[in-house]
């Protein structure tokens, strides 16, 4: 076994809309191992998108906590939650979450902007990535002028840019076409061997339960399975 | 990328509500700019009328009996002496009025001899002040050259006196009568009305000459023979109370006598300045409500993008500092141009000469600006404040999917 990264406890998540309260996630236990690639899967509203955005602090939990490297992130006060952010976690959202009036370059420059680092050295690394998705000349363009599974690539590689040792991917290959889908899963793939990086997917089927390392089923806002 | 650049490029491209945001200190800044030219240069013109009414009064030493007793052969036993508003006084010297102009408040302090003898001719008691001509105390106590009616002024001539219209009058004298008065010959120089006046007299001579004829001519004898009156004016109305308060106070052996004239002026003053503080607020109020507005709709507007940026790391400290200076930079463009455009209506306004402002002076405050300055940058922070407050306490899953 492993060392654990990231730890779920009695984690659980309601949503009240029109004075109904919706149980999305119930009562959830899991551990996820340092330099692990971990598959949540379920069915739609399952609540994977919920579990996720706990486990990186975008919401809170209504009961429970989410620890991570020792710090119950739910509890963080903001301003260690986005050091946290910024210095060790990355974030794939399954709508891609570019800003629409901003370029490709701009779009990816934005995850470096709370390290302070160089903007020349943060051309270069941007450039660079940019090549390796063969979309450098794209690079002025905005979201609206690429394709789907080009903003897809492109939210990737706003995660990569800084290299975070946790990502958390929302649906990275649902939009896009087997060939993208290979390249984008070859890129986490190369995060977690070289790089160290402990990667959680969420997705409905899209990625092959063979690229991790456990899936974790979940049915209901419950774990119903949890096989390596 | 800095802030700054993300900041200009926020207020680029949402172009309009920039233009929303900054009109918003354009228009607040020319209608403040308007009301302050208009009530401080009306508050100039109306307080220069009002800072002069009943700023004036006038202090003496009553007493029982005459210290300046009248000994030559036509003043003997007849009762001339010296007073002040029908008492008698005794005579002050010169160091007083050096203390009381000393006493903060006081614009001028002018001597005033005062003095009443039975004419045998005339069948009555006749008044004569000794006034120092140019001093503004004596111009708002006793008389002026503006007060003349027929005839001129007094000057430096030794003979010369003004009379009282109503003196005149019930005496039937003319400008240029020769009046055997005080132990000599004194010329009607001119007629004076000086209205109510608190050291009014039947006639007026330079004081020197009246010191001369008391001294001289009526050899009355008393020590100093400077003056049995000082007449004061101070430089405001609102301030008159605490100036007599103050030579009672350091001089309680005087009696001060005012027509309290300074108080309803005082009020009006007062009415004037809160009024245009007040404007002024309001229209301060109003702006920070709208500015606020503004931001808490871009916010709310721009809260997904707020929301991703929180996702990728970016501080709430950042991006307050990103609300505040968009704020900042929108209240700082529409001060600056509401100023300018505030300063070419006021322009044009002067230059055309518009009817319907007749009544209404204009005037550009130019020591206003930096108070314009301070009041919209102080509106830029608090219109920033609610949408950081708002920021702090959301998380950024709630603003991506805009539970704000």
């Amino acid at each position: 076994m492993g060392e654990s990264q990231i730890e779920c406890i009695a984690l659980g998540k309601q949503y009240t809309r029109n004075k109904q309260t919706i149980n999305v996630l119930n009562d959830i236990n899991l551990t996820i191992n340092l330099n692990e690639i971990v598959i949540i899967k379920g069915r739609s509203g399952a609540g994977k998108s919920t579990l996720l955005n706990l486990m990186c602090g975008l919401i809170k939990p209504t009961t429970g906590k989410v620890i991570i490297e020792n710090k119950c992130i739910s509890e963080l006060p903001n301003n260690e939650l986005s050091r946290l952010l910024s210095n060790h976690i990355g974030i794939i959202f399954q709508s891609f979450n570019l800003l629409p009036t901003y370029t490709i370059y701009e779009n990816i420059e934005i995850a470096m902007v709370p390290d302070g680092s160089k903007p020349r050295l943060n051309k270069d690394v941007i450039m660079s990535l940019l090549e390796q998705f063969n979309l450098k000349e794209k690079a002025t363009l905005l979201p609206a002028e690429l394709s789907i599974g080009q903003q897809q690539k492109i939210a990737i590689i706003r995660t990569l840019v800084r290299q975070p040792s946790i990502i958390f991917a929302d649906e990275p290959t649902g939009s896009v076409d087997d060939e993208t889908a290979g390249e984008i899963l070859h890129h986490l793939k190369y995060l977690k061997e070289q790089k160290g990086a402990t990667i959680v997917i969420a997705t409905h089927g899209t990625v092959p339960e063979s690229f991790a390392d456990r899936v974790i089923f979940i049915e209901n806002g419950q774990i119903k399975s949890n096989k390596k | 990328m800095s802030i700054i650049k993300y900041v200009i490029k926020e207020l680029r491209r949402h172009l309009w509500r920039t233009v929303a945001g900054i009109s918003g200190y354009v228009i607040a800044a020319v209608f403040i700019l308007l009301v302050l030219s208009v009530t401080k240069s009306n508050e100039k013109d109306s307080f220069g009328i009002l800072k002069g009414t009943g700023t004036h009064f006038i202090v003496y030493i009553p007493s029982n009996i005459s210290c300046c007793v009248s000994c030559n052969n036509e003043g003997a036993g007849t009762g001339g002496y010296l007073f002040a508003e029908g008492v008698l006084t005794i005579m002050l010297d010169n160091d007083l009025i050096t203390s009381i102009k000393k006493i903060d408040g006081v614009k001028d302090a002018a001597p005033y001899l005062l003095y009443k003898l039975y004419d045998k001719k005339l069948n009555t008691e006749v008044s004569l002040g000794g006034i120092d001509t140019l001093n503004i105390a004596t111009k708002s106590n006793v008389c002026a050259a503006t007060n003349i009616i027929a005839g001129k002024y007094l000057s430096d001539r030794q003979d010369e006196i003004v009379a009282e219209e109503s003196f005149a009058m019930a005496h039937r004298l003319s400008v240029g009568d020769t009046l055997n008065i005080y132990g000599g010959k004194l010329v009607l120089a001119g007629i004076i009305n000086s209205g109510i006046r608190p050291g009014k007299a039947d006639i007026y001579a330079p004081i020197e000459n009246v010191r001369t004829i008391l001294k001289e001519k009526l050899k009355c004898m008393s020590p100093g023979f400077d003056m049995n009156i000082v007449l004061v004016e101070v430089t405001d109305a609102r301030i008159q109370k605490r100036v007599i308060d103050q030579i009672k106070k350091e001089m309680n052996y005087l009696s001060v006598s005012s027509y309290n004239c300074y108080e309803p002026a005082s009020k009006v003053m007062t009415i004037v300045e809160k009024t245009s503080g007040l404007l002024t607020v309001l229209v301060f109020c109003f702006l920070i409500i709208f500015s606020t507005k503004t931001q808490l709709t871009s916010l709310i507007e721009r809260s997904r993008e707020i929301g991703i940026l929180k996702s990728l790391g970016w501080s709430d400290f950042t991006l307050s500092r990103q609300i505040l200076l968009t704020s900042l930079i929108q209240s700082f463009i529409g001060v600056i141009i509401g100023c300018s455009l505030g300063l070419l209506i006021i322009l044009l306004i002067n230059i055309n000469n518009f009817r319907l402002f007749d009544l209404v002076k204009f005037q550009f405050q130019f020591s206003s600006i930096p108070l314009l300055i301070s009041l919209s940058l102080a509106g830029g922070v608090i219109a920033g404040i609610f949408p950081i407050i708002k920021l702090y306490r959301t998380k950024a899953g709630d603003m991506i999917n805009n539970y704000l």
